[in-house]
């Protein structure tokens, strides 16, 4: 059996204003608080381009390698829903703002490239929350804070083969625009929305039947709904039960897929050109300036960092999550030099802190020139390893440097060979039978001298120094 | 001349544009839509095979400053119910597209 | 009307300005005519005239309209005033903001005595297809004043106001001036904002002035065109004084004649004004010119396509939702059709269906697309015809003003825009004006297009031939 999936993503575009109008778009409990003449489809009002989503959705398709076109056009999707004031959505129907480009993944098949066949602007509708949703007798609940506010639609072609692969693109498109500033992505929040195309056939060489799935609200509901959407179709090849072409309903609870209540008529959206807008004409200037001023993405930095610097495939994925943790990441390393080793504490030790504090780098107060000073101290033996763990909670919560953390906390590693001679007499005298057994060729007791030693110099000790003067010591 | 709009096209139409259709009314509108369709058909015999479409473009996208909208009261107050400042609709049936 | 009062907007602001004359007084002049005239014409769909009263006395006698009356078309905003459209639909609704055309005028001082009229939703020729009554043509009171802008001519012309606003989809501005006897101009598609306009045809709407002079619409011009950032199809011109750009002749001017139109049945009368208007032309120093645009007689057929296209998409807000006439239904889909079949009449319900269906799978490239070919390329001919002419002289109308009830069938309804359609297709500018009465007394309109942005010097050359055929300098 083959799977073919082909995704439709919404991202919300980081405006301040919606997509027509100057409303804002800021997060709203109140309903039905952030409208106007325009987004409330009143007589008479019409809409205005806002000039970020444009720049923004620019952006990210020259990023996806996109062919941006310098003249694209609006048009109107007609179609009658409470929560869409107009009775018609303003989008981009015969000529989109791009076409083409790419997303490339990560997967069981290795490094695959997941084609784009466009992105359009389009303006998205009102919330509504139906019975299911609320306690409500048969009623719809609508707000209008949501209408109006700036979306990109990206359609992928069917190039994916699983649920995880389809989860990887999504990862990865997720990190692409939080990188460029182009959404916040999130998917709780519906910044960004899933739409799954899954069909099903027996011969790889032919494509089986579309069957489109809708509500999805995370990453891992499109995983599971593709998961499930596999194993329904392909039982029903099996069963010789025919697969509809139909839109489905992802049950969050269940786990499962429902065909929705098949529309009233066929759809018959009756696109036009949207009259009130002239084409949008892009400067070819700027967009060749926007190409040349793209900064290194999320996937190009990644294999750099494995291919030149040696990183680990894991750290390096985990360093270009975030671009503000890959900025930290090379500017850290640009003052210690030591890439392997700042990745892996970054991905262990700060990692972990990050995680029990809930928060993300750029909260804390840990700065790259005191992570680097700090696993510089570990370098040169001025602590240990293992202090370096009680000094980073420091560094993150006050901001101090690890100098007076670690003199705060009393840290300093031992290296004075005199001071370690003076424990490594007391601990011969004071252990004559393991300094005997260690005489008569037990060379596994050192381990035991050293121990005791570093109590006595309450892990202070510079454990290298130590083994090596407890033999000299030994020995003579 | 073969009939351009029957009485199925006509319910089709008047089901996409949320127009209910009275039997009284049918039969008339039938007669004008067809004889008003037919005078516009008439388009099909002019050569377009040429022309180029002049549509402008912008000339100014509008900068994306927040503007004070209406209240909820100024936009709304004139809906037909509302509770706890939603719009309140009867029970939406079957799933248009979102 | 006391004949020592000003007649027209140039006269009454030289008057208020001389301080013969307060826009106080006029404003109760003007109330005494509606009152005693208002129940047979019935211009308007709303009066506010307690208020234009109190604008009136704070009017400023310095600002560009010193306080003269300006009617509104009801499908324009004005903020805390009723908007109906002339329709059910929007029977008890209140504008919550002001069109900025509106804004702009009262800006300038205009008072506005109340909102005329209308065609629902600007759909006729006739002020019949108001939800609410017809208006009455002051020249005839058993005819029509046009339409669909009937109500705002009709005021202007019973002297209910010095100026009006109205909307120009395919000539609804042009066609009623033309029946009543005063000037309409529609300007270049993109000179006046159309913000706050209920959107009829949104690619042929323009808002124009309605009044008894051409001077007077250049006034009002003066006031209206103004780039606005709101509506993203108006565009930024250089600064241009209507007024100051009349000129008292024609010299060098070309008047081109549409060699197409001349075989149009047209009432003998308003073929002979068509006669001298030319010969007026030829005495004021102008050429005539015979131009060809071989496609023109496809624009009606293109417009009754486009128009109703764009209508059923701009028509379907009215669902009931959030204002407007609501009828429950047990369902939604039950609840749009009630509502909207309570609210819409017979012609607007005839277009939406018309526009649904040139627009549905399976005829959107035989009816949309072809019109919107068609539509361009009879832009093309007039754009090449306002080479070689300067302006173009037409008929307003094939007939003047016909008796309320007489014209029942929509297609001979829709054929009377013949002359009007092609300035809106191709968005140039025309303008309509008085050029005599036929034998029943009535009034006859000409036309005259001219190149987009011409805006001023069109009125420049209509003022002319107004004036020579015996209308208000
Ligand atoms: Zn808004």
């Amino acid at each position: 059996m083959t799977t073919t999936i082909g995704l439709e993503i919404h991202v919300q575009l980081a405006t301040r204003t919606k997509m027509f109008c100057g409303c804002s778009t800021a997060f709203e409990d109140e309903p039905n608080t952030h409208v106007c003449p325009v987004c409330l489809g009143l007589p008479g009002a019409l809409p205005t381009l806002n000039a970020e989503a444009v720049r923004l959705a620019t952006r990210i398709a020259t990023a996806l390698g996109c062919t941006v076109h310098e003249v694209s056009e609006f048009s109107r999707k007609n179609y009658f829903y409470p929560d869409l004031p107009k009775s018609y959505q303003i989008t981009q129907f015969d000529r989109p703002i791009a076409t083409g480009g790419s997303v490339p993944i990560v997967t069981e098949r290795g490094t695959r490239s997941v084609r784009l066949t466009r992105a359009h602007i389009e303006e998205d509708a009102g919330k509504s929350m139906h019975a299911a949703d609320i306690t409500l007798g048969g009623e719809t609940l609508v707000d209008f804070n949501r209408c109006g506010m700036p979306l990109i639609e990206i359609v992928t072609e069917p190039d994916m083969q699983s649920g995880d692969e389809a989860y990887e693109f999504l990862h990865n498109l997720r990190r692409l625009v939080r990188w460029l500033g182009v959404s916040s992505g999130d998917m709780e929040k519906g910044a960004m929305r899933c739409d799954v195309n899954v069909s099903v056939s027996p011969d790889p060489a032919k494509r089986g039947t579309k069957v489109e799935i809708k509500n999805l609200n995370s990453f891992r509901s499109v995983k599971r709904a593709i998961d499930y959407e596999e194993q329904r179709q392909a039982q029903c090849l099996a069963d010789g039960t025919p697969v509809l072409t139909e839109t489905r309903h992802f049950d969050e609870v269940q786990g499962t897929t429902t065909a929705m209540r098949s529309k009233e008529a066929s759809n018959d959206y009756r696109y036009f050109p949207e009259p009130d807008l002239p084409l949008l004409q892009l400067d070819p200037t700027e967009l060749e300036s926007l190409r040349t001023h793209m900064p290194e993405l999320p996937w190009e930095m990644q294999s750099r960092f494995e291919r030149d610097l040696g990183l680990l495939p894991y750290d390096a994925a985990l360093i270009t999550e975030e671009r503000s943790t890959a900025e930290f990441f090379q500017q850290t390393v640009a003052l210690c030099d030591n890439p392997k080793k700042v990745a892996s504490y970054m991905g262990t030790e700060v990692a972990k802190l990050l995680n029990e504090r809930g928060k993300t780098l750029t909260e804390t107060q840990l700065t790259p020139t005191t992570l680097a000073g700090l696993l510089t101290m570990v370098e040169h033996n001025a602590i240990s390893n293992t202090a370096s763990k009680d000094v980073l909670p420091l560094l993150m919560d006050t901001g101090t440097t690890p100098m007076e953390a670690v003199r705060s906390l009393g840290l300093e590693q031992v290296s004075d060979t005199s001071a370690i001679e003076g424990f490594a007499r007391e601990v011969i005298a004071e252990n004559a039978t393991q300094v005997e057994q260690f005489r008569g060729g037990k060379e596994a007791v050192l381990g035991f001298l050293v121990g005791q030693l570093m109590k006595k110099s309450k892990c202070k000790a510079n454990p290298k120094l130590t083994g090596e003067i407890l033999r000299t010591l030994l020995k003579s | 001349m073969a009939t351009i709009i029957d009485k199925v096209t006509l319910e089709h139409v008047a089901s996409l544009a949320r127009l209910e259709i009275t039997p009284e009314e049918e039969e008339p509108l039938l007669g004008d839509l067809e004889r008003i369709l037919g005078h516009v058909a008439q388009l099909s015999s002019v050569d377009t095979s040429a022309i180029v479409s002049k549509r402008p473009a912008m000339t100014e996208l509008r900068p994306d400053d927040p503007r004070e909208g209406l209240t909820r009261e100024e936009g709304l107050g004139g809906a037909p119910a509302m509770r706890d400042g939603f719009v309140v609709v009867r029970n939406v049936m079957g799933g248009e597209d979102e | 009307m006391n004949s020592g009062l000003p007649r027209t907007l140039e006269q009454y602001r030289r008057a208020v300005r001389a301080h013969e004359l307060s826009a106080e007084e006029y404003l109760d002049e003007t109330r005494r005519l509606i009152e005693r005239d208002e129940p047979q014409v019935r211009a308007f769909l709303h009066l506010r005239l307690d208020a234009a009263h109190s604008d009136a006395q704070a009017a400023d006698p310095t600002s560009p309209l010193a306080g003269a009356p300006i009617a509104i078309k009801d499908n324009i905003m004005m903020a805390g005033e009723r908007c109906t459209c002339g329709s059910r639909i929007l029977e008890h609704y209140v504008a919550p903001y002001s069109a900025t055309v509106v804004q702009s005028l009262l800006a300038a001082g205009a008072v506005v005595p109340g909102k005329t009229n209308c065609d629902e939703f600007a759909m006729g020729s006739s002020t019949e297809n108001s939800a609410f009554f017809p208006t009455h043509n002051p020249a005839d009171l058993i005819r029509v004043p046009g339409g669909s802008s009937g109500g705002s001519t009709a005021a202007v012309a019973a002297g209910f106001a010095l100026g009006a606003i109205g909307s120009d989809t395919g000539g609804s501005v042009r066609q009623p001036a033309a029946f009543c006897g005063v000037v309409g101009f529609k300007p270049t598609y993109g000179r006046v904002s159309r913000y706050g306009l209920v959107a009829f045809g949104s690619s042929l709407d323009c808002i124009g002035p309605i009044a008894r002079s051409v001077r007077d619409t250049a006034i009002m011009m003066n006031v209206m065109a103004v780039h606005d950032p709101k509506d993203a199809t108006s565009v930024r011109r250089p600064h241009v004084d209507f007024e100051a750009s009349l000129q008292p002749t024609l010299a060098g001017r070309r008047v081109g004649i549409i060699r197409e139109l001349q075989g149009l049945d047209v009432q003998p009368e308003i073929a002979a004004a068509m006669e001298a208007a030319c010969e007026a032309a030829l005495k004021s120093g102008a050429s005539l010119v015979d131009v060809s645009l071989p496609h023109i007689l496809s624009a009606l057929p293109a417009y009754y396509i486009i128009a109703p296209a764009e209508c059923s998409a701009n028509l379907g807000r009215f669902d009931g939702v959030r204002y407007g006439l609501h009828e429950g239904g047990r369902d939604m889909t039950e609840t749009y059709s009630r509502t909207r079949n309570a609210g819409f009449g017979t012609e607007v319900k005839r277009r939406i269906l018309i526009g649904a269906f040139v627009l549905s799978a399976g005829y959107y490239d035989a009816y949309y697309k072809k019109a919107s070919s068609v539509r361009q390329l009879i832009t093309d001919e007039l754009d090449a015809a306002l080479e070689s002419a300067d302006v173009l002289l037409t008929p307003t109308t094939p007939t003047t003003a016909f008796r309320i009830g007489a014209v029942t069938d929509p297609l001979e309804m829709y054929k009377a825009d013949v002359f009007t359609i092609p300035a809106n297709l191709a968005g140039v500018p025309a303008v309509s004006f008085p050029a005599g009465k036929d034998a029943a007394g009535l009034p006859i309109g000409l036309q005259l297009m001219g190149p987009r942005w011409s805006d001023a010097e069109l009125l420049s050359s209509a003022n002319v031939l107004f004036t020579a055929l015996g209308g208000e300098s």
